[in-house]
C-alpha cells in the first residue's frame, strides 16, 4: 500500500534522485557504530516534544492567572490530557538526557574533527537550546516548584559579570518573577526557540546527509589505505535499528509515565516563603550545586561570579574544541581531549548525583 | 431609677426646654470678637492654656459655629480679665461634677436645637446617664466618676467617626481603661459581695477574640466596652440578661441556650463557660469531660447524665471532624495525580457547614440534636470518601493502561530485533 | 553493500518465517499508530466542561429561574448563588458566607441571602445586613445567553 503511494508521488514527481541516494547511503560498520544512534534517538525524542507540545498548547493558558488551572483542566477534564502532559514532562528529560550522550559520544570519539566543525557547532548550539527548552518550559505550570526554581535559576543569572542585571531583568520581565516573567517564557518555549532549533536541526542533518558518518580514529588508523570500510545498507538495515531504540525509549516512556506520573503540585504564590532545599532540575543540578559549594570570595571576587564565569568560559571551549584539537584534524589519537571530555563526564556525573543527595 | 437619678434627670430636661437656656445657647460670638482664645492661649501656665490650644484643633462645637462664651459665658468681647470674666455676664468657669453633665445637656437634650446641628442625633443621653453608675454615684456625691468630658472631652471635641475620636470604637476600650485599669482610681470601688472592683478587665479583653476583631480584623462591628454595658447608661448587665447581651449578636447562639437546661441553672449565663472580658476563641477542647473540657467542671463520672451527653457531642464533633481530615487528605492525593474532584472539594465544604452548625447545636446541651446533625455530615463525606476512592481506581486504571501498552511496544522490539537479524543474515 | 541480485533465493520455510516477522511488524506499526492516533483524537475532542471552571460557569437555565428566587450551583469547587428579584434582575454571588464559610441561601419571604450557620443576612445587593459575617459577598458578573427560549445564565468572575 505504501509502495503504491510512493509510486503515485513518483510518476508526478521523480524521485529517482532520492531513491538513488537512499539506496546508495551506507552505515559504516565497527566496534563503535552503537552511538550512531543517539543522534537520530534524540531526533525522535525532540520529534515527540513537538508533537505533544502542539497538543498541550490547544488548551494550556500562559498567564499567572490560569496557568495551574488550564494544566489541571488538562490531565482532569481533558481526555488523555493526563498521558499528553505525562509524556511531555518525561520525554524532556530523557531529551535532554540523550542529548547529553550524544554530545559527549561525539566528543570522545572525536567526530567533530575536520571536516565536521559546522556539524558540531551546530550541535553545540541546540545542546544548550534543549537546555533553555527545559528551563523555560519548567515555569509553565506554575507550581510551587517551578516558580521557585525559576527564581533561583534566573538569579543566577543575574550574577553574569557586566551583563548580569541586564540578563535577570530581560529574563524575568521585570525585577521579580512574575506573570510577565510566565509570558516571556512561554514566547520563548513555544515560538522562538522552535524556530531556531528547526533552523539548526534543518542545517546540522543536511551536513550529516552530505558528509556521511565519522568514523572513529583507531579504526580509521587501522584500515589499510585505500581499503573501504564494511557497510550497511541505510535503508533498511540501519533504520530498522534506528526504529528499534526509539520503540525503547518510547517503552521507558511509558514505564515512567505509568510508575512516575508527574504530579500538579501547589500553586505557586509570589509571596510565600522559599521551600527549604529547593533545587532546579536534575540537568542543571551540577551546575547549581558546584555554585553552593563555591566560598563566597575567590581572589577578592564575588563567588558566585567567578562560578558562574567559569562556566561560561567552559561553555565558550566546547564551542571552540574543533579548533582547538589540532591533533584530531590530522587524524591522529588526542589522549589530552579525551581526558578532558572523561573529567567532564565524570564531574558531570558525580556533581548531578552529589547534587541530588546533598541537604 | 432611684430618687436622686430622677432628680437630675428632670433637672436636666427642664434646662433643656426652658426657653432661656435655648436663647442662651444661640448666643454665638460675633466673628472676630473672640478675646477668650487669644488671652488663654499666650498665658503661661499650661493649665490655662491648653483648653485655648486644643479648641483650636479639630472640634465639632467650634466647627458648627460655637465658641468658649456659649458653654462658659462670660464676654468674649472684653479685652480684661475681670470684664470677661464677669458673673454679671453668667461666666461660669470650669463646670464641676454634675454641672458638666447640666452644660453639655443644655444643649443635648434640646431636640429643636438639635435638630438644627445634628437632625439625627439622639437627645437622651443625659436621662440614660442618670441611671448608669456613673450617673448615680454622680448624683451622690462622688466626683471620681466619669461625665460627659471624661470621654469625650471638652475641648478638642471630635465626632464619635472621627478615627481620633476617644470614643471611636477601635478607642473606647482605652478610654474607659484610662480609670477602669488604674489601681489609685478605682480604689475605694466595691463589687456588690463586698470585694474591692477589679482593674483588670481591660487587661483580659485585650486577649479576647472581640478585641482581635476589633483591632486588627478592622470589623468596627466587634464589640468593645459599650457594646455590653451601654454607652451613656454604662453598667454591668445584670443576672439573667447576659444572655440578652450576648445574644444581640450571637442570636442563634442565645436562641440554642435558651432551650436548654442550663439555661435554668447558670446565673451569669454565657459568662459561666466563656468568660465576660477574656472570651476567647472557642475550641472543641471545651467540651466533653477531657483535661481541658470546660464541661468536666460541674459534670463527671458515668452516672451523670450531663457528662454522657457532653461525652456524646464530642465524640460525634471529633469523629467527623477526623472524617473529614482523611477523606480531604484522600481528594487531595487524587487532585494532585490529575483527577478533577470540584464536586467533591465542595461537598466536603458542605461537610465543615454541618461541623459549624454541630458546634452551634451543642448549646442546647441535647446530644440527640447534635447526633442528626453530624450524621448528615457523615453521610456527605461518605459519598466524597467514596467518589475519592473511585478517582484512586482511576489512576490505578492509567497505570494498567501503560503497563499494558508497556508489554505491546516490547512486543514489538522483539519483533523489529528478529527483522533485524534476518536481514542481516539475507545481506 | 547487498543489492537485490545477491540475495539468494529462499526456502520455503524461510519464506513463511519472513512473511510471518514481516505481518507481526505490520501489525504491530499499525497497532502503534492507532495507539497514538486514539487518545490524540479524544484529546483533541473538546471535554464537556468546555473551559477551565475557575473563569466562568453556566449557572442554571434562564428560565428556571423565577422572580423572587435564587439558585446554589457550583463555581469551581466553591458554591455560588444566582439570584433573580422580584423585578426580573439577575444578580449572582458567591455563596461562601464570609463568616465561617457556612453556603447562604435565599429566603423568599425576606427577599434576603441568609446563613443558617449563625444567622448571617445579606441583602440583594451582597451587604450584610445583620448577624456576624464580616465583609459583603463577592460579586460576580451574570450574562444570559443562547437560543431565546432556551437561555443559559452564565456566571463569571468580574
Amino acid at each position: 500500500m505504501v509502495q503504491r503511494v510512493v509510486d503515485w508521488v513518483d510518476e508526478r514527481i521523480d524521485l529517482s534522485d532520492v531513491r538513488h541516494f537512499i539506496a546508495g547511503k551506507g552505515v559504516p560498520i565497527h566496534a563503535q557504530k552503537v552511538w550512531y544512534y543517539l543522534g537520530g534517538l534524540t531526533l525522535f525524542l525532540l520529534a515527540v516534544q513537538i508533537f505533544t507540545g502542539i497538543l498541550l498548547l490547544l488548551y494550556y493558558r500562559p498567564s499567572a492567572a490560569e496557568a495551574y488551572e488550564s494544566v489541571q483542566f488538562i490531565v482532569s477534564d481533558v481526555e488523555f490530557g493526563w498521558l499528553i502532559r505525562n509524556i511531555h514532562s518525561w520525554s524532556a528529560n530523557l531529551l535532554i538526557a540523550v542529548a547529553f550522550a550524544h554530545f559527549f559520544s561525539v566528543f570522545l570519539l572525536k567526530s567533530y574533527r575536520k571536516p565536521r566543525e559546522l556539524t558540531w557547532l551546530t550541535g553545540i548550539v541546540l545542546l544548550f537550546l534543549m537546555l533553555a527548552f527545559g528551563f523555560s518550559g519548567y515555569l509553565l505550570p506554575w507550581n510551587e516548584l517551578s516558580f521557585f526554581a525559576t527564581k533561583v535559576g534566573t538569579g543566577i543569572a543575574g550574577t553574569v559579570p557586566f551583563v548580569g542585571r541586564f540578563l535577570l531583568r530581560l529574563l524575568r520581565g521585570g525585577d521579580e518573577v512574575t506573570g510577565a516573567t510566565l509570558s516571556r517564557f512561554y514566547g520563548l518555549h513555544v515560538a522562538v526557540l522552535p524556530a531556531i532549533t528547526t533552523a539548526l536541526v534543518a542545517a546540522h542533518l543536511l551536513l550529516v546527509q552530505r558528509q556521511g558518518m565519522s568514523v572513529p580514529i583507531d579504526v580509521e588508523q587501522r584500515a589499510k589505505p585505500g581499503e573501504r570500510l564494511r557497510q550497511m545498507p541505510f535503508f533498511p538495515n540501519y533504520v530498522l535499528r534506528d526504529v528499534l531504540a526509539w520503540y525503547i525509549a518510547l517503552a521507558i516512556l511509558a514505564a515512567l509515565a505509568a510508575f512516575y506520573p508527574w504530579e500538579l503540585g501547589k500553586k505557586a504564590d509570589q509571596f510565600a516563603v522559599v521551600p527549604p532545599g529547593i533545587r532546579p532540575e536534575w540537568y542543571f543540578l551540577a551546575m547549581f550545586h558546584t555554585l553552593k559549594l563555591l566560598p563566597s570570595h575567590i581572589l577578592g571576587l564575588e563567588g558566585e561570579r567567578v562560578g558562574v564565569a567559569a562556566f561560561g568560559l567552559a561553555a565558550l571551549f566546547l564551542v571552540l574544541v574543533p579548533f582547538l584539537d589540532g591533533r584530531s584534524n590530522r587524524g591522529e589519537r588526542s589522549p589530552l581531549f579525551t581526558a578532558l571530555a572523561m573529567l567532564g563526564l565524570v564531574y558531570l556525573v558525580a556533581f548531578t548525583i552529589i547534587g541530588h543527595f546533598a541537604k | 431609677m432611684d430618687s436622686k437619678a430622677r432628680t437630675v434627670g428632670v433637672l436636666v430636661a427642664f434646662l433643656g426646654v426652658c426657653p432661656f437656656g435655648a436663647g442662651v445657647a444661640l448666643a454665638q460670638t460675633p466673628a472676630g470678637r473672640d478675646t477668650c482664645v487669644s488671652c488663654h492661649a499666650g498665658l503661661p501656665e499650661s493649665r490655662l492654656a491648653r483648653p485655648a490650644e486644643l479648641f483650636a484643633q479639630p472640634d465639632i462645637h467650634r466647627e458648627s459655629g460655637f465658641a468658649c462664651a456659649d458653654c462658659h459665658r462670660g464676654d468674649p468681647g472684653a479685652t480684661e480679665k475681670s470684664r470677661a470674666h464677669d458673673g454679671a455676664h453668667g461666666f461660669r468657669g470650669k463646670p464641676m461634677g454634675l454641672a458638666v453633665i447640666t452644660a453639655c445637656a443644655r444643649c443635648h437634650s434640646d431636640a429643636e436645637l438639635m435638630r438644627r446641628f445634628a437632625p439625627r442625633q439622639r437627645v437622651d443621653q443625659a436621662l440614660e446617664y442618670a441611671t448608669s453608675v456613673h450617673g448615680k454615684r454622680l448624683a451622690a456625691g462622688d466626683t471620681k466618676v466619669a461625665t460627659c468630658a471624661s470621654c469625650h472631652g471638652a475641648h478638642g471635641v471630635r465626632r464619635v467617626k472621627d478615627s481620633k475620636s476617644p470614643v471611636f470604637p477601635t478607642n473606647v476600650g482605652g478610654t474607659c481603661a484610662s480609670c477602669h485599669a488604674s489601681d489609685e482610681h478605682m480604689r475605694g470601688y466595691t463589687l456588690p459581695g463586698g470585694a474591692p472592683l477589679p482593674v483588670n478587665q481591660f487587661s483580659e479583653y485585650q486577649k479576647s477574640v472581640h478585641y482581635a476583631a476589633l483591632m486588627k480584623a478592622d470589623d468596627l462591628s466587634a464589640p468593645s466596652c459599650n457594646a455590653c454595658h451601654g454607652n451613656h447608661g454604662a453598667a454591668p448587665p445584670g443576672v439573667g440578661s447576659v444572655a440578652n447581651v450576648c445574644g444581640t449578636c450571637h442570636a442563634v447562639f442565645a436562641q440554642k441556650f435558651e432551650t436548654s437546661v442550663h439555661a435554668q441553672i447558670f446565673d451569669k449565663g454565657c459568662v459561666e463557660c466563656h468568660g465576660n472580658h477574656a472570651v476567647l476563641k472557642p475550641s472543641d477542647e471545651m467540651l466533653g469531660t477531657g483535661a481541658h473540657a470546660i464541661c468536666a467542671t460541674c459534670h463527671g463520672g458515668p452516672d451523670d447524665k450531663g457528662a454522657v451527653a457532653a461525652e456524646a457531642m464530642r465524640g460525634d464533633i471529633d469523629r467527623l471532624k477526623g472524617a473529614i481530615d482523611a477523606t480531604g487528605t484522600l481528594v487531595a492525593r487524587v487532585k494532585n495525580a490529575g483527577i478533577e474532584v470540584s464536586t467533591q472539594e465542595l461537598a466536603l465544604a458542605e461537610a465543615r457547614s454541618h461541623l459549624t452548625l454541630a458546634r452551634a447545636e451543642i448549646h442546647a446541651s441535647d446530644a440527640a440534636r447534635v447526633d442528626a446533625i453530624i450524621q448528615d455530615g457523615l453521610k456527605i463525606v461518605t459519598t466524597t470518601d467514596t467518589a475519592g476512592q473511585r478517582g484512586l481506581r482511576e489512576l490505578k486504571y492509567r497505570r494498567t493502561g501503560l503497563v499494558i501498552s508497556l508489554g505491546v511496544i516490547l512486543l514489538v522490539v522483539v519483533t523489529l530485533a528478529l527483522k533485524i537479524r534476518q536481514l542481516d543474515r539475507r545481506g | 553493500m547487498a543489492k537485490l541480485d545477491d540475495i539468494r533465493v529462499a526456502d520455503d520455510r524461510e519464506v513463511n518465517r519472513r512473511s510471518f516477522l514481516d505481518t507481526v511488524l505490520n501489525v504491530g506499526y499499525v497497532s502503534t499508530a492507532a495507539a497514538i492516533a486514539y487518545p490524540v483524537t479524544r484529546f483533541l475532542i473538546p471535554p464537556k466542561s468546555g473551559e477551565p471552571a475557575t473563569a466562568s460557569v453556566v449557572a442554571a437555565k434562564a428560565a428556571s429561574l423565577r422572580p423572587n428566587s435564587g439558585i446554589v450551583f457550583q463555581f469551581g469547587n466553591k458554591p455560588a448563588i444566582v439570584v433573580r428579584t422580584t423585578d426580573g434582575e439577575l444578580r449572582a454571588y458567591s455563596a461562601v458566607c464570609t463568616h465561617l464559610e457556612c453556603t447562604v441561601q435565599f429566603k423568599a419571604d425576606t427577599s434576603q441571602l441568609w446563613c443558617a450557620c449563625h444567622n448571617g443576612i445579606y441583602d440583594l445587593s451582597g451587604n450584610v445586613v445583620s448577624g456576624p459575617p464580616p465583609r459583603s459577598l463577592e460579586k460576580f458578573n451574570v450574562n444570559v445567553r443562547g437560543e431565546p427560549g432556551d437561555e443559559d445564565i452564565v456566571v463569571s468572575r468580574t
